[in-house]
């Protein structure tokens, strides 16, 4: 355990008092952007809540911080993201009552208690809705900062646009592909899908919005470049691909995830090249990886040099046609009776309604699969992205991973993290169940049905079966360094930068670069515990 | 001059470190009367610096009413370059002690008008009240700061083109890339240096021995800038023995006796003037 001592320079006696408002954190260990941990000091400027460059402020503007902080050699980190959260605390972000005071309410109560786990920005996130009730929770969802909490950075929303097969804990009748495109996107999440971010003090703020989707449903791939393209405005501080759209055409600026879908290879690397930057909680609700067809999860392995899928739209659409290439054809056998599996069970699970454990309890993959063709493959734009864009950045996408050391084993977690380290997002994907002070023990739930709390692990009472996560930031964390080998630094850095970098705002958040907002997270570096949390300059949260 | 000789860097580090520190708690600077330091850059005083960061965190020294002047600065690198000294400044020393960013003053490679800038550095330093200390290293063509062998011993803060042999050295810090090194400089002077009321020097490593032999047993002479030394009244040199290795045995046993002559006349002067105080502390 690590002490931390504060020295005010200059006689003010510390917050809210005299003194220039910098401060200065020393004797720590910084969690930079590589994954590394560098001793360095790190200043903010406590007033505007942002991270500033030491160095220019102390040779042009003549400043040094009047107050020290001496954080005893403990790792100081961006505050952590969590791009994948259902609920913490009693409340899930995925029940409306009615009443907007009550979801207010519990979205502050989570942001506001949050912070004791490490994480500084949450994008909650909701399960396939009523399609009437998108536009009153999207526009709750609408970015938010909380005093002494947690920003809540937008909405994740998960569905309804899935495939059936790998619909997990998503109520199937509510699930629906995307006849007109676009346009049926528009129709399900309301206004707020184009709406543009808050301005904060005369700029504009972060406004994060993400869809999963699974492409291979009818009229999904076609509407990811439309939807992906940046919101001009919002977008300055990153170049993309697509930033040539022009003014008539409505602009977006969502991250499209793909999940919850049996994409072939060749679709999930279509959906890539047609502007996806994200796989919602891998290895779940997908089909598992088979090295003839690894679908989702083979992007991980897509090679810059190599790559194996098809690269011009034409190929794509010679599938959509029925014709089968010799290579699958083989296996079309297989894939008959794995429909017919995937009947039998679609039947089975939707007599046993409620929320279990949305990530892993789905049907087992049948084999052959996923070899199921895209229903409807518009003209890609892949064609309009250079190879040279590919091989920047955009050729794998990140994933999310679970990493409680059930939804994912850990050898799978080491897996995927060596096949592909920056694109490594750590979510929690909690339930409601998730609060670190929640004893072990049985807790009512729903359907006349209890749940069994052990640690972070949710089962339903006289089962084994696992009904969510209930994980925490901070613990995926350490159990990922574990899992892994990795230290802590790259750890950190896989619940910091690379989110913020997926979602494109590594300019203010998931970052210590200057120009940042100050909402950081000190941690143990032997055990990897919280010690305390800033948010916007200020400290929000202390462990004692 | 006083050539003080220790085992290796980093005790050379700790004798300068001290060495300073004492001089500064000694002058009892205050707002109006702040001890002028003069710095170099390099990394022959980094160990120095080291030792002062750590006596200033352990409470030893404050530099409060330290104002600095710093040696030379790169013309035309972006003053947040990682290899600008401006840079290397904020990062071995002044981040880490509690010095005012007022009391600061480096060169500034990217005025406009640098013939401008040198002299109104000329004249900061006059109105400072002149620098009391300036610590300095060498090159290892025996210059100090950038007064490339043949600079006149009076030169004054001014535009220097750098020579071959620095850029050469220097080229490590820019990727090896010759042509990214930059060309010129602003330097303080020989004259500058040797203004002020004490010079110490940090001399480390086998590939300044030449140099510090040539600065030191023969004349004064402007291929070996360093050697100006000898007609300063109040000049320590201090190096590692590596450093050592072109000089005569005699040299050197001749400075190590005077060290030892020397701290004898201090212990005798500490005690004289300790029983002194003690007798008027009885008196009164």
């Amino acid at each position: 355990m690590t002490s931390t001592f504060v020295k005010n320079v200059g006689g003010d006696d510390g917050e809210g008092s005299a003194g220039n408002g910098l401060l200065c954190f020393t004797n720590c260990l910084l969690a930079m952007e590589n994954g590394s941990l560098v001793e360095k000091d790190l200043w903010i400027d406590t007033s505007k809540g942002i991270i500033v460059d030491s160095q220019k402020t102390f040779f042009q503007l003549r400043e040094r911080p009047s107050r020290i902080i001496d954080l005893g050699g403990a790792i100081l980190s961006p505050g952590f993201l969590d791009i994948q959260i259902n609920g913490a605390y009693g409340f899930d972000f995925s029940i409306y009552t009615g009443n907007d005071e009550e979801y207010v309410s519990g979205l502050t109560r989570i942001a506001s208690r949050i912070v004791e786990t490490g994480v500084t920005s949450l994008v909650p996130t909701i399960i396939t809705q009523e399609q009437s009730l998108y536009p009153k929770l999207l526009s709750l969802l609408r970015p938010r900062k909380t005093k002494g909490g947690a920003n809540l950075l937008g909405w994740h929303a998960e569905g309804p646009f899935l495939q059936l097969a790998k619909r997990g804990a998503h109520e199937p009748t509510l699930i629906r592909s995307a006849p007109k495109e676009i346009e049926s996107f528009a129709e399900t999440y309301g206004p707020e899908l184009s709406a543009t971010p808050p301005v904060v003090n005369g700029k504009e703020d972060v406004y994060v919005k993400i869809i999963t989707a699974a492409p291979e449903i009818p009229g999904i791939l076609s509407s990811i470049p439309a939807l992906t393209r940046p919101l001009l405005s919002s977008s300055s501080s990153t170049s993309s691909a697509s930033s040539t759209s022009s003014s008539e055409k409505k602009e977006y600026g969502v991250t499209f995830s793909i999940g919850h879908s049996i994409a072939s290879s060749d679709i999930a690397a279509e959906a890539v090249k047609s502007g996806a930057r994200l796989i919602t909680h891998l290895f779940n609700a997908m089909p598992q990886l088979h090295h003839r067809d690894p679908s989702i999860i083979g992007l991980l392995g897509v090679s810059p040099a190599f790559n194996s899928s098809p690269s011009s739209p034409a190929k794509v659409q010679t599938k959509t046609s029925g014709s089968m290439t010799p290579r699958v054809a083989g296996v079309k056998e297989g894939k008959k009776t794995g429909i017919e599996v995937v009947k039998k069970k679609l039947n089975l699970a939707s007599s046993t309604p409620g929320v279990v454990s949305e990530a892993i309890s789905e049907l087992p993959t049948p084999p052959g699969s996923p070899l199921l063709n895209p229903h409807t493959t518009a003209p890609s734009r892949a064609a309009s992205i250079s190879n040279l864009d590919l091989l920047e950045e955009g050729w794998r996408p990140y994933y999310g991973l679970i990493v409680d050391g059930i939804h994912s084993h850990p050898n799978s977690v080491r897996l995927a993290y060596m096949a592909h380290k920056d694109g490594c997002v750590l979510i929690t994907d909690a339930m409601a169940f998730m609060d670190p002070h929640l004893p072990d023990g049985i807790y009512p739930w729903r359907d006349g049905k209890n749940l069994v709390r052990r640690g972070y692990k949710l089962f339903i009472e006289g089962s084994d079966t696992l009904a969510g996560s209930a994980v925490s930031m901070d613990s995926c964390i350490q159990n990922f360094a574990r899992f892994t080998g990795c230290g802590l630094g790259e750890a950190i850095k896989c619940a910091t930068y690379n989110p913020a970098r997926c979602l494109r705002i590594e300019n203010k958040k998931g970052t210590l670069r200057p120009g940042a907002d100050a909402d950081l997270t000190v941690i143990d570096p032997v055990g990897g515990d919280v010690l305390s949390v800033w948010v916007d300059g200020r400290e929000v949260w202390s462990r004692e | 001059m006083r050539l003080i000789i220790r085992d290796d860097p980093a005790s050379v580090g700790t004798y300068i470190g001290d060495y300073i520190a004492k001089r500064i708690n000694d002058f009892k600077p205050t707002p109006e009367r702040p001890f002028v330091l003069g710095l170099p850059t390099g990394s022959s005083p980094i160990p120095t610096y080291k030792h002062l960061i750590g006596l200033h965190k352990a409470g030893k020294i404050s530099f409060e009413n330290v104002v600095t002047f710093n040696m030379d600065e790169y013309v035309g690198l972006p003053q947040d370059h990682s290899e600008s000294y401006h840079t290397f400044m904020f990062r071995e020393f002044f981040s880490h002690i509690d010095i005012p960013p007022k009391n600061v003053h480096i060169l500034n490679g990217n005025a406009v008008d640098l013939i401008g800038e040198c002299k109104a550095y000329e004249q900061a330093i006059k109105d400072a009240g002149g620098i009391e200390l300036f610590l300095g290293g060498i090159g290892e063509d025996g210059h100090i700061a950038f007064n490339e062998p043949g600079s006149s011993l009076t030169s004054r803060t001014r535009i220097k083109t750098l020579a071959y042999d620095t850029i050469q050295a220097n080229a490590r810090f820019f990727g090896n890339d010759i042509s990214k090194v930059p060309r010129m400089a602003l330097t303080v002077g020989v004259q500058t240096v040797m203004d002020s009321r004490e010079v110490v020097v940090v001399v480390t490593g086998l590939r300044k021995a030449l140099a510090l032999s040539k600065a030191i047993e023969e004349g004064v002479n402007h291929l070996w800038t360093l050697s100006a030394l000898q007609l300063h009244p109040w000049a320590l040199i201090v190096a590692d023995e590596d450093a050592t290795n072109e000089l005569h045995v005699k040299t050197v046993k001749y400075f190590k006796s005077i060290e030892r002559v020397q701290e004898e006349v201090e212990r005798n002067h500490e005690e004289v003037r300790r029983n002194s105080e003690g007798r008027q502390g009885n008196t009164w």
